[in-house]
């Protein structure tokens, strides 16, 4: 943080191609390519130092037993890494869709949707595991692509097109389910889950690593190869950094919009599966206001909302240091309104930061 | 706020740790803070231990629960053995299950859970319940019997007997009424509906508008407002809870219906709450829905202090609140 925050006060302006570094900044500009990955390293580096420093925090500050911190139990620490996961996958999402200057506001939504889909498959329509998560996941894509479509196409503010996504979501799923929960039961017979759908609750490896938490990491190291090493990366930079430049250089805007907002809907519709198998339960109301819990960790993650900035790797830093933080302070009995307070300040922070930082390039 | 590079390290590999963390992390740091906790072993009891209860709250920012968490403070306030310490879930089942595996990490003596839904707390009230830890359901039950005694009302019978006093007192020789609904999807609403259809049945009431009020007075007056322009006929409405019907009130004035009998449940015994709107003639009526909270802390004593065992279900009874009994009950509830 230190290194960064010496960097000189240079406000990107907004909107404008942000190739042209101004100030004494311009000496950390370099060749579009190698620079924009120099930058992209530095940009990781300090998202994970806030998640170092509050780790460090917590050991610190944690209560002990018998000479032992709790903090660290394992135990603990995957409670942690499972709480994160549902915010996580969909905090994955929403990185590609913030990387393109988007915003996705209808991923809590969706996620209730397919966590009552997941349900009522499993429960009322008899279906197995694969045939429910074919299903669920299908619909979180469809809708996904469809908000992109509407969006990149017509050309309509991501934010309009996901907030009335946010409401059809919400809407189909009290539809679906009929305005209650739907408890899933399991077994062999008729109106019970397969035994099999029970693992999303379950742990592995002796019963430690929640399940969950390796769909989050898998999801995470899927993505961040995929940021990597495929031209679909560079596209997507591309369009963050200046979409009209994008076009006019070739890259096929729309087509890599409608992806970025499938794909996204696709992983809400993952969280959602995740969700139901967590709790044994797919109601109507779930995933409320996670839309905004998934982007506080981008947004700690350093990713820009201006788009074109950020990776996975940071979001995925800024979602265990909210994990981290909120477990510290229950571990410490902070009262519950000042852990609001808090996690709110380190928002600002992380914002904040961000726009210490120098301009970069992404091509 | 600056490290030393090697700190940062250092640091570095913990954050892997944590991320990874396939073997446990090094589990002992000399830079501890020692902080005591409630005793290891959560079957002892007796009157000279301390001991910590986790109280976790499915969301404090609705005024009942907040009340009910203000109940179990100022009741284990007189118990000296007992720390209570409180998580609010904000209405969000996973961050709930969260907050209860915390607790079993603090390994806390006993767990008090006002479950936010019954299903998806079923399993960490179970974990609990398995390492021996007694745990109070409050409010809202967990499914199967892993747990040590439920404390609560019953919203089926509180909806019933409202609809029985529109039945009988309100509107003997019948009438339309619109019903104001909790938030569509959750269990007290549709139980607080179905009690209250059970309750009219006979009589010639009908319903001719139903609207979801999501528990919230600025939703609860919109919907009536909206109700009043469609059916401007109607002679009472029954809210689900106390603050849409407070809403409602202020939409029937708006209308020039300041005297339409409205009903409301949870007579919460607070200066905003629904007694104090009985009191001054916003509310015809409200059945009070208890909190539990002093309860919660009366069984927990009996488990820990005095090592009895408790009944496994306590249904705690409902009272209508009008006109006559409204303060008196107001400074009953707050006196003790």
């Amino acid at each position: 943080m230190s290194e960064q925050t010496r960097a000189p006060a240079d406000v990107p302006p907004v909107g404008t191609d942000s190739g042209t570094a101004t100030g004494p900044d311009a000496s950390a500009e370099q060749l579009p390519g190698r620079g924009a990955r120099l930058t992209e390293a530095l940009f990781k580096f300090q998202s994970l130092f806030g998640l170092v420093l509050v780790f460090v925090a917590a050991v610190a500050f944690s209560p002990s037993r018998g000479g032992e911190l709790v903090f660290l139990d394992s135990q603990n620490l995957f409670n942690v890494v499972r709480s994160i996961s549902e915010i996580g996958i969909l905090a994955v999402g929403m990185t590609l869709v913030i990387l393109i200057g988007g915003i996705d506001l209808s991923v809590g939504s969706v996620l209730g949707l397919a966590s009552v889909g997941a349900a009522t498959l499993l429960m009322n329509n008899d279906v197995g595991v694969a045939v429910m998560a074919a299903a669920v996941l299908a619909i979180g894509l469809g809708f996904g692509l469809l908000q992109g479509f509407a969006s990149a196409r017509f050309g309509i503010q991501a934010f309009i097109v996901t907030l009335a996504g946010m409401q059809i979501a919400r809407g189909l799923a009290r539809i679906w389910s009929g305005g209650q929960g739907i408890s899933i039961t399991y077994g062999d017979g008729p109106g019970q889950a397969p035994v099999l759908f029970s693992l999303l609750g379950e742990r592995t490896f002796n019963g430690l690593v929640p399940i969950p938490a390796l769909i989050f990491i898998v999801i995470a190291a899927l993505a961040v190869v995929l940021l990597r090493v495929s031209a679909f990366s560079r596209h997507v930079y591309a369009i963050g950094g200046n979409e009209k430049a994008a076009r006019l250089s070739g890259v096929p805007v729309t087509r890599v919009k409608i992806i970025v907002f499938g794909i996204c809907g696709l992983l809400a519709a993952l969280a959602g599966i995740v969700h139901a198998g967590q709790l044994n339960f797919g109601a109507p109301n779930d995933g409320a206001m996670y839309e905004l819990d998934a982007i506080a960790a981008v947004v700690i993650g350093g990713t820009s909302l201006m788009g074109g900035r950020g990776s996975v790797v940071g979001t995925v830093a800024g979602a265990l240091l909210v994990g981290v933080l909120r477990n510290i302070l229950a571990l410490n009995n902070i009262d519950s309104n000042i852990q609001l307070l808090i996690i709110g300040l380190v928002i600002v922070l992380a914002a904040g930061l961000q726009r210490l930082r120098p301009a970069s390039v992404s091509s | 706020m600056t490290t030393t590079s090697a700190g940062r390290t250092w640091g570095a590999a913990l954050a892997a740790c944590a991320l990874l963390a396939l073997s446990a992390c090094g589990t002992t740091h000399e830079n501890a803070q020692p902080k005591p906790s409630g005793a290891p072993a959560a079957t002892k009891c007796g009157a000279d231990g301390k001991y910590t209860i986790g109280m976790s709250q499915a969301n404090v920012a609705e005024p009942y629960r907040q009340r009910m968490d203000d109940d179990i403070r100022k009741a284990a306030a007189g118990v000296p053995q007992f720390t209570v310490n409180f998580a609010d879930a904000a209405q969000d089942n996973s961050k709930q299950v969260e907050q209860v595996d915390t607790f079993l990490t603090q390994r806390i003596d006993l767990l008090v859970i006002s479950p936010n839904e019954a299903t998806p707390l079923t399993a960490p009230v179970k974990r609990a319940f398995d390492q021996g830890i007694p745990v109070l359901v409050l409010d809202r039950k967990v499914d199967g019997d892993a747990y040590t005694e439920f404390i609560g009302a019953d919203n089926v019978d509180i909806g019933r007997q409202a609809g029985q006093y529109f039945a009988k007192t309100l509107l003997p020789s019948g009438g339309k009424i619109a019903v104001l609904r909790g938030l569509a999807g959750s269990t007290p609403a549709k139980e607080r509906q179905d009690g209250f259809n059970d309750g009219i049945k006979g009589s010639s009431i009908e319903v001719v508008a139903t609207a979801d009020g999501d528990w919230l007075r600025d939703k609860g007056q919109q919907q009536a407002d909206a109700v009043l322009k469609a059916h401007p006929d109607i002679q009472a409405i029954y809210s689900e809870n106390d603050p849409m019907a407070e809403g409602a009130r202020i939409a029937a004035q708006n209308a020039g219906k300041a005297d339409l009998p409205i009903t409301g449940i949870d007579g919460l015994p607070i200066e905003s709450g629904g007694i104090k709107a009985v009191s001054a003639g916003r509310l015809s009526a409200t059945w009070i829905y208890p909190t539990g909270g002093k309860e919660a802390i009366d069984s927990a004593k009996r488990l820990l202090v005095d090592c009895q065992q408790v009944p496994k279900s306590q249904t705690l009874s409902t009272r209508v609140i009008n006109k006559a009994n409204a303060d008196q009950v107001y400074a009953e509830l707050n006196g003790s």
